[in-house]
């Protein structure tokens, strides 16, 4: 059996609630498709070693690192990522606290940090620090001491909380 | 289009509001570097050796070039020869290394090809042939007798250390330190590590013929440098090279100069099409970093605490080619003294260059790795003086106006009001809790001793308005407090204002974006501007409403006749008329330098920073907890207090990185073994302090708009001394050497040598 | 990363096939936490990637089967740090399985995953050895179930035959009423990888297990059945030495960045005694979970 190193592989994925079919060569990671072949530069390319969080975006509604997920693997599967978040120009409601908070300063970090505090929200609605500590410290930040960032899921958790 | 509410100017100087540029990073749209698309852009490999220097025998890019998609390979002898050289201080970084490499990660070739998986295959099929050469990657070791020289001697023609690895050496001093006598003299040598910038976003340069000229795209903090950098390597006119600077995805300093954009911009010329090269994190780990340091400081005190002498031998590790590292050095080691009253000084600095990645710009500019030292060692005096840390410092600090560094800016804070503040913060009138310790230490650094900064303002004929300044905005928030001190002088509602920064075809000149400069320098070219179109309207209120000009008054959004108030904006729409247009207005701030100063010139204002901390110490793991940290700075005007306390805190945590964790790990031969976030770690979210406050003191005393002036570095600078000093109240162990991983503590509390 | 083929068998009988006809040239992908860093950085080189995820014989389900608890092969750590029973019965393979890299690795890497990539450091592989834990595998010969203990050989090697497909992991039933704990050591709080494992298990009946990773080619299962190691009036001098001797065979590799083979064998120690006496609290105090 010989393998076919020029082979391309379809995917069928629905990304930010859109079904799409892709010819993606199987050594590039779902990172790669993200970005270069969807034009979805929101998610960002960092350590690509899964320690910094930078790629994070949610398959199936679970937290993953995308420049550790083959795209091919996420055939079948519903990826969302940052630019999946607001609905038209609304933000919801974590784009709107780390808006308020002041938790973006150059920004880098910010999608992954909005995708793994989504994601920590949808399965702990009430978190505490501690918790949130916990749930984003796949998620490196350079530029701030993660308070804001963290002041920013609290507050956002609060809202959800309230609104539900 | 909204009407604006007159009565209400959301946004004004002072206040928090949501930052410019907020929405595009919380939605995935800001566009970095790497984001950015260009049609038919050839993707660039670099090709480098796994070693820290190499005798380059030959380069083989047959098989490289026998790949499919691939357009050229780069090498030396494809460039013009002599080798074109850059650099912000000395010419010597060749845009390809020629003849020898001379740092662990130095590009031997680059390929250029139709995609990046077409670029990284070939770049692995490009047969170097090498010789590993002798290499000096340690202070010790660059210095010995007989150590490989890092640079040829003859890149420094007439300079008397040029055969040696010693760059620079730098003096400064005055009084007579050893004819002074002390009740008590402290002595130690205090090591700082190499660590790395490590922002988020790795290098990204992009190039493009442009006409008959090149535009590049880089994630560079100083775009006109830039622009000066490759107009020059390339032989065009500035007019023809179009740098745009997309905000970088943190700087820290790393970004400040050319690195690859010069060989991208050869490539995208040669290839008659765009080049995209965008580092992954192990070779941004190779490019930049922190200048290392061995710092021996012996102090001198009266038995009341007052200092007598300072007395200071600096020895930086720079890499291979200077960069800017040995102004790094230079500014850095200049304030040894601190923000001390002291009476005699001697400052011997040293830029000692090595076969490492070039070290750079970083947060602190030389002054953390010094500061490591002076502190630790006011805190051991304090310790042998039996005087309260707290109570040393307020002792020997400068007054507000008292000159501390002679021919040098005097005093410009109430420093001591700071060290209060943060003492009270932490309570240390009070006993910590059992088990814990406290620290506490001091930083100061000079801010910018030159600048040069244009901006021009455009009120537009609704009022809205539109900046053009020519700052990176890394994340400190410049854009934002640049739209709020037009919206506050103009009148316009925050969201009325855009900010063009980036791009040098269209944004008048700025010198650069470090030194905490930009809120001051640019920040007084915007008020300029502002002033100066407020001038104008002025002038147009007067023809308009029949009065003298010395009748009317413009400030803050309003223009005043006599007992009559009228928006800025009512006057406006009427002067313009029904040709319409817009009022232009240029402002411009300027220090000259000052060729007899030791620096170039004086400090246009200083960072003064006070950090406190309490830990506790796993005596058997060596652990350390900080308990509380609270970093208090002396910031004149908080502009933005929202984006100041971002500022203040992340550097407090990046303070914590090379306290408790950050280092390169070499091996022998000077070859890094730890690139990349694996086993080179930063602080993460489970990694804060407990308890972290940080707090402003605002007096308005600052050169900056409505008296602000720079900040965002002071509280990096004196975390490690403050929590050391911690450890030691502690434990009673003192420790020298950064950083203090678990296992170095434990070695210290067990008096274990290294093995 | 170098390119190659992905192939996607839904039966186990295709996977075992696959890996047949490549021999060395094809590598499993389950989580890929592990495996894709790898294919990156060139250490691996597989013309052929067989992704195990969509075979339906394989499972990420928990369940008792048989008296033990059978852990299937897509098992991923955030659902086995999650498992009610698991940290009722086997708690420090909860632990370990919670301190497996950031919530993102945790929601990819599975449980078998780690033990066939078969580091020393391996954070699930102290507590597995303690619990007695089996791995449950297919291949050309056939299913077997071998001790956790006679599958890892050293770094990156198992005695798993070339073809064979790890299908779960069981964990025995345990006899007697077990408190356990796992700890480690690390360069910062947050989530790295460690320079020391250990895992600690005290039963009613006095007998102390201990499994340490990180200090030599492979973790190691040690017990004490004196009775004096889970012994809550023991003075901790008289542990120590017992520990000592316990521990005798740890052998920190030189070579490590994270940390010194002095340190590693100090805080091994150090571990041992603080996890023994976390063992005998949560003995003391009842159940787990």
């Amino acid at each position: 059996m010989t393998a076919d190193l020029d082979a391309s592989v379809r995917i069928d994925v629905t990304v930010n609630g859109r079904p799409r079919s892709l010819e993606v060569r199987p050594h590039h990671t779902l990172l790669d498709v993200l970005r270069d072949d969807l034009g979805l530069t929101g998610t960002k390319e960092c350590c690509l070693v899964g320690e910094c969080g930078a790629c994070t975006v949610l398959i199936d509604g679970v937290s993953v690192d995308s420049c550790l997920v083959l795209a091919a693997e996420a055939d079948g599967s519903a990826v969302l990522t940052v630019e999946g978040l607001a609905s038209g120009d609304r933000l919801d409601r974590l784009q709107a606290a780390f808006l308020e908070t002041g938790a973006a300063q150059c920004g880098f970090c910010i999608p992954g940090q909005l995708m793994a505090a989504h994601a920590l929200l949808a399965a702990n609605p009430r978190p505490s620090r501690a918790d949130v500590e916990e749930g984003l410290a796949g998620n490196l930040c350079r530029c701030g001491g993660y308070e804001q960032i963290i002041e920013a899921v609290l507050v956002a958790a609060e809202r959800l909380g309230a609104a539900s | 289009m909204t009407e604006p509410d007159a009565g209400v100017l959301p946004g004004r100087v002072g206040t928090s509001p949501a930052r410019g540029g907020g929405r595009a990073r919380v939605t995935g749209r800001q566009a970095y570097v790497a984001d950015i698309r260009l049609e038919d852009a050839l993707h660039v490999k670099l090709v480098t050796l796994d070693c820290a220097r190499a005798r380059i025998v030959a380069v083989d890019a047959s098989a490289a070039l026998a790949v499919p998609g691939v357009r050229l390979v780069l090498g030396a002898a494809d460039l013009p020869d002599p080798m074109p050289r850059f650099g912000p201080q000395f010419q010597d970084r060749p845009v390809l290394a020629v003849g020898e490499t001379r740092y662990h990660g130095e590009p031997v070739a680059a390929v250029a090809a139709e995609t990046r998986d077409a670029a990284e295959e070939a770049a692995r099929l490009v047969r170097v042939t090498y010789e590993e050469l002798p290499a000096v990657s340690t202070i010790a070791a660059a210095l010995a007798p007989g150590a490989p020289l890092v640079q040829d001697p003859s890149m420094r023609p007439g300079d008397p250390l040029a055969a040696s690895n010693v760059l620079r050496e730098h003096r400064y001093g005055w009084g007579d330190v050893d004819g002074v006598t002390a009740d008590v003299v402290v002595e130690g040598t205090y090591a700082f590590p190499m660590v790395t910038q490590f922002a988020i976003e790795p290098h990204g340069f992009l190039a493009a013929p442009d006409g008959d000229g090149i535009a590049v795209w880089s994630s560079i903090q100083h775009p006109n440098w830039l622009q000066r950098v490759i107009a020059g390597l390339l032989a065009l006119p500035l007019s023809k090279v179009r740098v745009y600077a997309p905000d970088p995805g943190g700087g820290f300093g790393g970004k400040q100069h050319a690195k690859y954009e010069p060989l991208v911009a050869f490539i995208a010329l040669r290839a008659g099409r765009p080049a995209r090269l965008v580092l992954s994190l192990e070779e941004t780990f190779q490019a930049v970093r922190r200048g290392a340091a061995e710092i021996r400081v012996r102090s001198g005190f009266r038995r009341d605490g007052s200092l007598v002498f300072r007395d200071v031998e600096a020895n930086y590790l720079i890499g291979a080619y200077a960069d800017i590292a040995d102004r790094t050095v230079a500014k850095g080691t200049y304030t040894s003294c601190g923000p001390y009253r002291t009476p005699a000084a001697r400052i011997v600095a040293r830029s000692i260059l090595s076969n490492t990645t070039p070290s750079t710009a970083f947060r602190g500019f030389g002054n953390p790795q010094q500061i490591w030292a002076v502190e630790s060692n006011m805190d051991e005096a304090a310790h042998a003086l039996g005087i309260d840390p707290v109570a040393l410092r307020l002792r020997n600090l400068a007054r507000p106006g008292e000159v501390f560094i002679p021919g040098d800016t005097p005093a410009d804070g109430d420093w001591a009001r700071t060290v209060g503040r943060a003492a009270e913060l932490i309570g240390w009138d009070t006993p910590p809790a059992p088990g814990r310790g406290r620290g506490i230490a001091v930083g100061l650094k000079s801010g910018p001793t030159t600048g040069l900064s244009y901006s021009t303002v455009r009120l537009l004929a609704d009022g809205s308005v539109v900046i053009h300044a020519g700052t990176s905005d890394m994340g400190q928030g410049a854009r934002t407090i640049f739209a709020q001190i037009a919206a506050q002088e103009l009148g316009a509602p925050l969201d009325w204002v855009t900010v063009v920064m980036g791009d040098t075809a269209v944004v008048p000149y700025d010198q650069q974006t470090s030194a905490s400069r930009s809120s001051v320098l640019m920040g007084n070219a915007v008020l300029g501007a502002c002033r100066d179109i407020q001038g104008r309207l002025r002038a147009m209120a007067a023809r308009l409403e029949g009065v003298a000009e010395a009748d009317v008054v413009v400030d803050r959004g309003e223009v005043r006749i006599g007992d009559r108030v009228l928006p800025i904006r009512d006057v406006l729409v009427r002067g313009l008329g029904r040709l319409g247009g817009e009022v232009i207005g240029v402002g411009e701030m300027r220090k000259e330098a000052d060729p007899d100063h030791p620096l170039g010139g004086t400090a246009a204002f200083f960072e003064f920073n006070c950090t406190a901390v309490e830990v506790e110490v796993d005596r058997a793991t060596g652990d350390i907890v900080v308990a509380r940290h609270v970093t208090v700075s002396d910031v004149g005007t908080a502009l933005n207090p929202s984006q100041v306390r971002g500022q203040d805190e992340g550097a407090a945590i990046m303070g914590l990185g090379h306290t408790l964790m950050e280092h390169y790990i070499l091996d022998d031969g000077g070859r890094i073994r730890n690139l990349g976030a694996i086993d080179y770690r930063i602080p993460t979210s489970m990694d804060l302090p407990l308890r972290l406050e940080s707090d402003v003191i605002e007096h308005g005393d600052g050169p900056g708009p409505y008296g602000s002036k720079g900040m965002s570095e002071g509280a990096l600078l004196c975390v490690a001394p403050a929590v050391a000093a911690a450890v030691r109240d502690a434990t009673g162990v003192v420790i020298r050497d950064l950083p203090l991983t678990p296992e170095r503590v434990w070695r210290a509390l067990n008096e274990v040598a290294v093995p | 990363m170098r390119a190659f083929t992905y192939e996607r068998p839904t039966r186990l009988d295709d996977a075992v096939a696959l890996l047949a006809a490549h021999g060395p040239d094809a590598r499993l992908l389950a989580g890929g936490t592990d495996l894709i860093i790898r294919l990156r950085d060139g250490t691996i080189r597989p013309r052929v990637v067989v992704d195990l995820k969509r075979i339906a014989a394989l499972d990420g389900d928990i369940r008792e089967a048989d008296g033990a608890l059978r852990i299937g092969a897509l098992a991923v750590m955030t659902d086995i740090a999650a498992d009610a029973r698991i940290r009722r019965d086997y708690e420090a393979l909860a632990e370990a399985a919670a301190v497996v890299g950031s919530i993102q690795i945790r929601n990819r890497a599975t449980l078998a995953g780690n033990v066939c990539n078969a580091s020393p450091a391996a954070d699930t592989v102290p507590s597995l050895l303690v619990y007695g834990a089996r791995v449950v595998v297919t291949g050309p010969a056939g299913v077997r179930s071998v001790p956790l203990d006679e599958v890892f050989v050293r770094s990156g090697v198992t005695t798993l035959a070339a073809g064979e497909i790890v299908t779960a992991i069981e964990l025995p039933r345990p006899s007697t009423r077990c408190r356990s704990v796992h700890v480690r050591r690390t360069r910062r709080r947050g989530h790295d990888l460690a320079s020391v494992t250990l895992t600690c298990a005290i039963d009613t009946d006095g007998l102390t297990r201990l499994a340490y990773g990180s200090l030599g080619p492979r973790p190691l299962l040690v017990a004490d059945d004196t009775g004096l190691l889970a012994d809550p009036s023991a003075p901790d001098g008289a542990k120590a030495e017992r520990l000592e001797t316990l521990f005798a065979a740890a052998s920190p590799s030189a070579r490590s960045m994270r940390a010194s083979p002095d340190y590693r064998l100090a805080m091994l120690h150090v571990l041992g005694l603080r996890a023994v006496g976390t063992a005998i609290e949560r003995l003391a105090r009842g159940s787990a979970g």
